[in-house]
């Protein structure tokens, strides 16, 4: 190639590059530091007015700024390594590059590279929006390096247009292969330092005293799939954490390490399904009780919770199991015991004494439990979100005085009072409860669905989930907790009366959950497609061993039939011979079909010869379409029509 | 591209980033895709060489080349040159012609050989280029070069033997005189005659300049390259100045003549002597 021949100084080239940039940057501006955006921003608007002005920025000054800039990200994350200080730092060098591109290949390392800041901003969002703008981008990009190597830069700029859109859309179905077939890893190819960022969720502690208002967002938590039975909704406890230490005021997990050995268990599974969760920025991952196998990638703990070894910093999916278990083989060990009816002996001491009174007048602990839960029912206890704060002895306070609360206050309240009179109880942790999408046919679990439970140990039957927060007598539970989808409906009713719209019931509802649907799909399908889903389509296929062998098949695969399929497309005769050489070319494949031996680079003179030469027969009808032929190339410099047709004739008597 | 592609799909499978795939699998399929349209930019258009004028040694030669799309698309970019690397890219419509004039440097006289011709494209993302090489039935004619003989060539001018510089001849115009008996009628000037002033004949003459034969002898005593170019200068400086001249060399002797033909193939048997 000669790129001397492609200067990037052509029409309209320059200020395309500062367009794509734009548009790659775009959604990165929202991510990184601001002054970065900033500075990238100046750059561009910098490099369109040297190129009006027809300057070049002097080389020393770019390098000055270039190592202040350097010097700023380093300022601003310490250190250069990572994902966050390495993005901040290309995105720089990307805009730089601009500023001091002078030549094709200048221009044309841009624009190869315009595809991996494309890639850079995947890392903030994943989100569906953003596969549509991949696209959009990647259309720029290709249009700008149509452009630059067109001899007229952006002239004609709509045929060059129609090039990178065909090629784009011809590029998607090979791209869809690719993806299903690429091998993904399970696990990174080196760990990089994650940036920790406060997650929304169900955290490892709970002081229920010290809030005063509880906020219930409606961002998903995750979503589930059941493979075949679906439980009752009142029966959906997505269990997350237990905690069992308490010190008066704050309950908190346990520090344990993994097991096995509980799967020893009698167990009967009951549900199957599979959860796609959002990211929390945590170790823990949720599931229906009860837990008992972790799915890959997380560990089983003691106390029947899962674990990941790393943060969940991007949507994860899994699929689980849930079981019946038999806790009744196992008693409890001395050391659960002692850890399950542990409490501090200096505070909430008028709650301890009164459960212990009201436990003696019981027979059995069962009879005990069932009475305080009736007491919960009977009594003035009411459920709500902005319960009053208690600062010290917060059990006291919320059992005897304010008996108000939400179902924190209760859980916590009710494992004191059954630890108190002996019986080993512990807080769990999770959500409760589902939204059905029919749409998707799945369910959605929002952080306003968290909930707090308990569970306490009875000596013949093992862990029992109780959930005194459900004992709350209906009346009492505050009127205006409704969901936000369902206020949202209330809203849109409400405005549309007032314009004379009357909104179908539900319709802002329906939409929202249509939404949902399709981004479940996009978010577990597509972005979610893993090496697991891969192994598993691989099985149904009866592949259970060599995988990345019949993977890379595929890939082979994909590549020859795209290049067969798009090769035929495209290269297929694009070729339409001007008449007369048409029926020139028929006219000679005729003369050999009789046995002469002429082909196109004999002129028709010698061909008439080697006729005459050949065969008389042959001559006598050839000739006058060779004579034609002759004198229309070779005397007249326009043809008629009808001269051509006459031509036609005499070849097709030949 | 590869570094970049490679680059993408490393970065994707460590953060497990499905959107990254997608990224570099266009990426990918473009590059794939780009091998066919690459290739079909050259496709289907003919090359058309064309004879190339003669110039002297030193002078620059153009080797004119048409391109004529028979297609139903236009090409763009379609790159004509003695090497890959020094193509000039033009565009070529759809059913159109377009006409390159590559150009030669030229060093001494005689039949030059034209180099292949590299006809390239790497439109329309520059991520692959696809080549092919023309070869030209036509050579160049380089004349020798023209160089001024320091002493004045003895110009053995059969004209001056034959003591005549003028003949008189049938071919130009020259001038009038009187009738004199025995001219032919045809020189008759017939319109001045009906004017009542006279019979007048009107005189022709083949050539207006001097005759001369330019002959190898004269300048035999130089080295013969540099012979060769005197002969072309004085050969120039005879047409330049309308003489009627004639060459005689070793090999071959080109009767006298004037005019572009003439000078042609006496300037042609110079180059080729």
């Amino acid at each position: 190639m000669n790129v001397k021949a492609l200067p990037i100084t052509r029409q309209g080239v320059i200020p395309l590059l500062i367009m794509i940039q734009a548009v790659v940057l775009f959604p990165l501006w929202f991510h990184i530091p601001f002054w970065i955006s900033a500075v990238t921003i100046a750059l561009l608007l910098g490099k369109y007015g040297m190129y009006r002005q027809g300057v070049k920025a002097p080389r020393w000054i770019l390098l000055i700024v270039v190592l202040l800039c350097v010097g700023g990200v380093f300022w601003q994350f310490k250190t250069l390594n990572g994902r966050d200080a390495g993005i901040g730092l290309i995105v720089l060098m990307y805009a730089f590059k601009l500023l001091e591109a002078r030549s094709y290949r200048d221009a044309s390392l841009i624009l190869f590279i315009s595809f991996f800041i494309v890639v850079t901003a995947f890392f903030y969002s994943e989100a569906i929006w953003m596969g549509v703008y991949l696209l959009l981008s990647v259309l720029c990009i290709l249009l700008g390096l149509v452009a630059l190597n067109s001899p007229k830069g952006m002239q004609g700029i709509g045929s060059l247009g129609k090039i990178s859109g065909v090629t784009l859309l011809q590029a998607l179905p090979i791209m869809i292969l690719l993806f299903f077939f690429f091998p993904r890893s399970s696990a990174p190819l080196w760990s990089m330092p994650t940036d920790t960022q406060a997650g929304s969720g169900i955290d490892d502690t709970m002081s229920p005293g010290s809030i005063g208002a509880l906020h219930t967002f409606d961002d998903i938590a995750f979503r589930v799939d059941f493979e075949d039975k679906v439980p009752p909704r009142s029966e959906m406890y997505w269990r997350g954490l237990v905690l069992s230490e308490f010190d008066g005021f704050t309950w908190f997990k346990e520090k344990h390490s993994p097991i096995r050995q509980e799967l020893e268990l009698p167990m009967t599974p009951t549900y199957q399904y599979r959860i796609q969760m959002e990211p929390n920025n945590r170790n823990w991952i949720f599931g229906l009780e009860n837990l008992a196998e972790a799915p890959k990638g997380a560990y089983l703990f003691s106390d029947f919770t899962w674990n990941r070894r790393r943060q969940t910093t991007q949507r994860f999916i899994y699929s689980a199991q849930a079981y019946d278990i038999d806790f009744s083989q196992r008693p409890l060990t001395e050391f659960q015991q002692s850890r399950y009816l542990q409490l501090p002996d200096d505070s909430n001491e008028d709650t301890r004494e009164w459960a212990e009174e009201q436990r003696s007048n019981h027979q059995s602990d069962e009879a005990f439990i069932r009475w305080i839960l009736s007491y919960i029912h009977q009594g003035e206890f009411y459920y709500t979100l902005s319960p009053p704060v208690i600062e010290i002895d917060s059990i006291d306070g919320f059992w005897f005085d304010s008996q108000q609360g939400y179902c924190e206050h209760y859980a916590g309240a009710f494992v004191y009072i059954m630890r108190s009179a002996g019986i080993p109880a512990r807080v769990v942790t999770g959500y409760q409860g589902a939204e059905y999408n029919p749409y998707g046919d799945y369910y959605i679990i929002r952080q306003s669905d968290a909930h707090a439970w308990t569970e306490v140990w009875l000596d013949d039957e093992g862990w029992r989930r109780i959930d005194p927060t459900a004992a709350i007598h209906p009346s009492r539970v505050e009127e205006d907790l409704r969901s936000d989808a369902s206020s949202r409906d209330g809203w849109m009713e409400e405005f549309g009366s007032d314009v004379g719209f009357e909104a179908p019931e539900g319709l802002m509802r329906n939409l929202a959950l249509r939404w949902d649907a399709i981004q479940s799909f996009w978010s577990e399908t597509v972005m979610g497609y893993s090496q697991d889903m891969q192994f598993n389509w691989l099985r149904k296929l009866g592949i259970e061993r060599h995988q990345y062998r019949y993977l890379g098949y595929g890939l082979l695969a994909t590549i020859l039939l795209a290049g067969l399929i798009f090769g035929y497309l495209v290269l297929r005769s694009t070729q339409r011979l001007e008449p007369v050489t048409k029926y020139y070319l028929l006219l000679l494949k005729k003369l050999r079909d009789h046995g002469i031996d002429c082909d196109r680079t004999m002129g028709p003179r010698d061909v008439l010869q080697l006729t005459r030469a050949t065969s008389q027969k042959v001559y006598a009808r050839a000739a006058p379409a060779l004579k034609t032929y002759i004198s229309m190339r070779y005397q007249h410099e326009t043809l008629s029509p009808e001269a051509i047709k006459q031509f036609k004739q005499q070849v097709s008597r030949v | 591209m590869l570094g970049i592609l490679i680059l993408i799909l490393i970065a994707s499978t460590n953060y497990q980033n499905n959107m990254g795939f997608m990224a570099g699998f266009v990426l990918l399929a473009v590059g794939l895709l780009s091998v066919f349209y690459t290739f079909r930019n050259l496709k289907g258009v003919e090359v058309r060489c064309l004879k190339p004028v003669a110039v002297f040694a030193t002078d620059i030669a153009t080797v004119p080349v048409q391109l004529v799309n028979n297609t139903k698309s236009e090409r763009v970019g379609f790159g004509v040159g003695f090497s890959k690397r020094s193509v000039s890219y033009t565009d070529v419509g759809e059913q159109a012609k377009s006409q390159v004039e590559l150009t030669l440097e030229t060093r001494k006289r005689g039949m030059m050989d034209i180099p292949r011709i590299a006809c390239a494209s790497i439109f329309p993302f520059g991520i692959f280029e696809a080549w092919s090489w023309v070869r030209t039935p036509y050579q160049v004619l380089v004349y020798p070069k023209p160089i001024p003989c320091p002493e004045p060539l003895v110009a053995t001018s059969s004209g001056i033997e034959e003591g005549q510089t003028q003949e008189k001849g049938s071919e130009d115009f020259h001038n009038l005189r009187d009738y004199q008996a025995g001219d032919p009628i045809k020189q008759v000037m017939w319109k001045a005659y009906a004017r009542e002033r006279g019979l007048y004949s009107k005189e022709f003459e083949d050539y207006v300049g001097e005759h001369q034969t330019l002959s190898w002898e004269s300048v035999a005593h130089y080295e013969k390259e540099l012979a060769i170019s005197y002969l072309t200068d004085a050969v120039l400086t005879a047409e330049v100045s309308q003489n009627v001249y004639g060459l005689e060399l070793p090999q071959e002797t080109i009767d006298k003549g004037q005019g572009p033909e003439h000078l042609h193939s006496c300037l042609k048997a110079l180059a080729l002597m």
